[in-house]
């Protein structure tokens, strides 16, 4: 395949600026069929009927569930983040996208794990102690579970050993923490010592967030990874996924 | 009009002087200065035009990276150094962002320095010359905000009242003690509607949880008349019925208390995550007058309380803003439409 649709071919003229990020992704839709990339196309614009009804399709014409997830479903979403990180499009805009997402995952998600393919991680959420803050986490976890991880959402007010119960429960390498408020934040820097003293800190990556928290404080607090807003956060899930399981 | 047939004086609790503000580096405040640094244009006590040097370690932050300037931690900060030059320029700073908050029509300047310092002690002390520094100029009561009791308790000792009693921002279920607070310091006190384990998720809750609290205050002797109801706004981005929620909830509670309590809300989150900010800001202090609202925590400077009662509500802007608010307009589409369309106005 070397053409790529109108419509793609806009979205990266228009709004994918930087030659890093442009190559790669005019790499994947060069290589995507015109399926993909139509799928990929309404992925962008939040268009919910279309991406189930050609994810069905592309599924009944034998396409891999991989192929779908990487040349479609994921490859629309990598324009969506870009856009929303350099402010041409809103948080509304956001969640349309990731509810076709969704659309579009009910269909290959039960095919990907009949046959054994694994998600994409498993990541524990929680607002920590004393914070009943969860707009942001809430958020972060629609954009995780749309990158295909399954996430066991904690809640608000979350105690150390709460986090740590869960990770033992479900075994997951992933910890990710929200707090809101300034006098919230220690207490994930106390999660983490609590995880330390329970002689679990070095099987875990721990990924950090919240309106005040910083990748200064992240550094202090010796978390893994910032995430400045819920996009950044499913691409510190990926990449501390990955840390971990080169660690295994 | 509604708005007309209540005279009473609107609260306007100016928001300004809070730890996490910013200014854009490229916007027009900000100007480099002859030595290649960041400077924040501001007009001292005598009327000269100073600007407010970005330290070199602010720099590195990544606020600063990417075009944020934390402009009133900064001067806290310088405030409370060892410097005498550094607490000179922030003192005058501060004392700047007070005056223009009261010029544009403030009743209470509030105050919170949480995001100063993750200790308690850096953050009580900061709190200690806040409200020292701005009470010696200000004529109108402070507002003492924070997540934390004990800086509340902190600024509250502080606090001369010379102005004026002031206000404690703000009291919860899951803090009661802030209600003793008010007691002790003769406050009167923002009572929010947040839950003992969470926060609310509709407007049920909401009024649930304010009455329970309401109710609290009260049996401490605490005066119907000193208490200014926040139910909580939520960003409309996230959930059309975010608006519904808060407003809905304001008219409740009107409703159950008559005339002498007061109402008010952190109006400008709603607007959080959309563009145009200034246009839903106003639609929606407006809608929430209506509602019953009789005071705001807000930017006066920002939003004109006399520019969003005569706001024309026949235009297209209005109607657009509006109807997202009211929850008309799912994942605010049609105004995220008329936005790129430039059909919303400056």
């Amino acid at each position: 395949m070397e053409t790529i649709n109108a419509g793609l071919e806009r979205e990266l003229r228009d709004y994918v600026a930087r030659p890093d990020e442009h190559a790669r992704l005019r790499g994947i839709f060069e290589r995507a069929s015109p399926l993909m990339q139509e799928i990929a196309h309404h992925l962008i614009y939040g268009r919910k009927a279309e991406v189930d009804r050609l994810t069905r399709q592309a599924l009944d014409e034998d396409y891999s569930p991989n192929v779908i997830l990487d040349d479609g479903l994921i490859a629309g979403m990598a324009v969506v983040g870009i856009k929303f990180r350099d402010n041409l499009i809103f948080v509304p805009e956001v969640l349309i996208a990731a509810r076709a997402m969704k659309a579009g995952l009910a269909h290959v998600e039960p095919i990907l794990s009949a046959s054994g393919i694994e998600p994409s991680g498993t990541v524990i959420m929680g607002t920590v102690k004393g914070d009943l803050h969860d707009i942001g986490k809430n958020l972060c976890i629609m954009m995780l579970r749309g990158a295909g991880f399954i996430v066991h959402d904690l809640g608000v007010d979350t105690k150390p050993e709460q986090f740590i119960e869960a990770v033992q429960r479900h075994q997951a390498p992933v910890v990710g923490m929200s707090a809101l408020l300034t006098t919230t934040m220690p207490n994930m820097g106390r999660t983490i010592k609590a995880f330390e003293a329970a002689g679990l800190r070095s099987a875990i990556r721990f990924m950090v967030g919240g309106a005040a928290v910083t990748r200064e404080f992240a550094a202090e607090i010796d978390a893994d990874g910032y995430g400045k807003d819920a996009i950044a956060c499913v691409e510190l899930a990926k990449e501390l996924t990955a840390r971990s399981r080169r660690k295994l | 009009m509604a708005l007309d047939s209540r005279p009473q004086r609107f609260i306007i609790i100016g928001e300004n002087i809070h730890a996490t503000r910013i200014v854009l580096r490229k916007g027009n405040r900000v100007k480099v200065l002859d030595d290649g640094t960041e400077g924040v244009r501001f007009r001292d006590t005598a009327g000269k035009t100073r600007y407010l040097a970005v330290p070199p370690r602010f720099r590195e932050t990544q606020a600063f990276q990417q075009g944020q300037i934390k402009h009133v931690m900064i001067a806290v900060q310088k405030g409370i150094s060892s410097d005498s030059a550094e607490q000179e320029e922030g003192t005058e700073y501060l004392r700047a962002e007070a005056r223009r908050q009261i010029e544009a029509g403030a009743s209470f300047l509030d105050l919170n320095v949480d995001e100063v310092s993750t200790r308690l002690d850096v953050q009580q002390a900061a709190m200690r010359w806040l409200v020292g520094t701005i009470q010696e100029i200000s004529p109108i009561p402070l507002s003492i905000d924070s997540s934390n009791t004990e800086i509340l308790a902190e600024g509250l000792r502080t606090c001369d009242c010379c102005a004026g009693r002031p206000m404690i921002n703000s009291a919860t279920l899951e803090r009661i003690e802030t209600l003793d607070l008010a007691r002790k310091f003769d406050a009167e006190i923002i009572a929010t509607g947040a839950g003992r384990a969470g926060m609310p998720e509709n407007t049920e809750q909401r009024v649930a949880n304010v009455e329970e609290l309401v109710g609290q205050a009260r049996a401490r002797g605490i005066a119907l008349a000193d208490i200014h109801v926040d139910p909580l706004v939520f960003p409309i981005s996230v959930d059309s019925n975010h608006g519904r929620h808060y407003l809905d909830a304001v008219r409740t509670v009107r409703q159950t208390y008559g005339p002498e309590i007061h109402l008010t809300g952190g109006l400008s989150n709603v607007s959080f995550g959309i563009p145009n900010r200034k246009l839903v800001n106003e639609t929606f202090i407006a809608l929430a007058i209506d509602a019953g609202i009789d005071g705001a925590i807000m930017d006066p400077v920002q939003n004109r309380i006399d520019a969003v009662r005569s706001i024309d509500r026949t235009s297209e802007p209005y109607q657009l803003a509006a109807a997202m608010l009211l929850g008309e307009d799912e994942f605010c589409m049609n105004y995220l439409m008329a936005f790129r369309k430039g059909r919303l106005g400056s």
